[in-house]
């Protein structure tokens, strides 16, 4: 089993134009994995955008979106029960590769975090790897955003204006403690205060 | 100036061309189709249409009234309403942030606007597989090096870097 560790140094925050941006290494790491495999399916839960769905697609040999925060924020606008966007993930145990979880954990309450996470462990093949990013409670918006990634692993934040979602900011030990059924493999520190974690399933 | 009128009018207007660039069908909103759609020019749904949909060298759009259910075949493809099946496409798929789409896309390019109501399989052209360059500094570790001991990044109620 490997530990987990943290990079301080390795993160390059810029701002580019007004937008925060930066390097992501777990990313890379991630993408990393992904390559080892000829046949590869990544999931990524949004926010969709048309960048990362030409990067990714032309990664993998199969990327499947399911926008879950544009069901959240629908069934939270309706006023329906949250926990039927769950519905949504209906793929078949052990489908991925990896999945690219991003904000989403910020924006649910524990149960439904914790409803996610089972259900990633589930979909995630054995050796696959989930890439979980916190806002922390450094990070000044509270806003959603789009991780949209460009050249060499450089991602930039993207309001999503039309998203209005729940903030819960979580720590460190938080994200371990709901991430409990996979493995902690890395994490990274980024300056506006978020962090980037990547968790492999046994 | 009556005979500049009638100079003007006098001018008849171009015959039709026979080949007809911009053709295109419309099935309006009022109109209902189950069944197979197979045809030679640009289509534009705003109505209903349950089966499969083939306009090969021709585009396919999904008006923001449009409620599809079809496997599509088609050269370009812009989903504005909503749309449930799978599309294979030579060219280009645009889905507006008007877009429902809910199934597989296989095609050259694609493009979505943020906003997008979007579950979908995607299939494009891959990159070659190449190496991808170590991080920052050689001697640092990756997920599948051993690793000395866990570092906690942050104390609950603590701030970091």
């Amino acid at each position: 089993m490997t530990a987990f560790t943290a990079d301080r140094k390795n993160t390059d925050l810029k701002h580019d134009s007004g937008a925060v941006g930066y390097s992501s290494n777990a990313l890379k790491l991630f993408m990393e994995h992904l390559r080892q495999g000829p046949e590869t399916k990544l999931l990524d839960v949004g926010p969709v955008c048309q960048e990362n769905i030409r990067f990714f697609a032309s990664r993998v040999k199969r990327l499947y979106v399911c926008d879950m925060f544009i069901r959240l924020g629908r069934c939270i606008r309706k006023g329906s029960p949250v926990d039927q966007i769950w519905d949504e993930l209906d793929y078949p145990p052990q489908s991925f590769d990896g999945i690219l979880l991003w904000e989403l954990a910020d924006r649910l309450d524990d149960p439904d975090v914790k409803r996610l996470v089972t259900l990633c462990h589930t979909l995630l093949r054995s050796g696959g790897m989930a890439m979980v990013v916190v806002l922390g409670d450094q990070s000044g918006s509270s806003a959603a955003n789009t991780f949209v990634v460009g050249q060499n692993f450089r991602v930039h934040l993207r309001p999503q204006r039309h998203l209005h979602l729940p903030l819960h900011r979580r720590q460190n030990r938080d994200v371990l403690s709901m991430m409990a059924p996979f493995i902690p493999a890395q994490s990274f520190i980024c300056r506006p205060g978020f962090m980037e974690f990547l968790f492999r399933r046994e | 100036m009556l005979k500049k009128n009638r100079k003007a009018t006098a001018e008849p207007p171009p015959p039709p061309n026979p080949v007809a660039v911009n053709q295109k069908t419309v099935i309006g909103d009022q109109i209902s189709i189950e069944g197979a759609i197979r045809g030679q020019e640009d289509l534009l749904i705003e109505g209903s249409v349950k089966g499969s949909i083939e306009v090969k060298a021709h585009r396919l759009t999904v008006g923001v009234k449009g409620q599809v259910e079809a496997e599509i075949l088609a050269a370009n493809v812009t989903v504005s309403g909503k749309l449930s099946g799978n599309i294979n496409a030579t060219g280009k798929v645009e889905i507006t942030k008007e877009a429902d789409f809910n199934g597989e896309i296989k095609a050259r390019s694609i493009s979505v606007q943020d906003g997008a109501y979007l579950k979908a399989v995607i299939e494009m052209e891959r990159e070659p597989l190449k190496g991808i360059s170590p991080l920052g500094k050689p001697e640092e570790k990756t997920f599948s090096d051993p690793i000395k001991e866990p570092i906690i990044l942050a104390e609950k109620g603590t701030k970091g870097n």
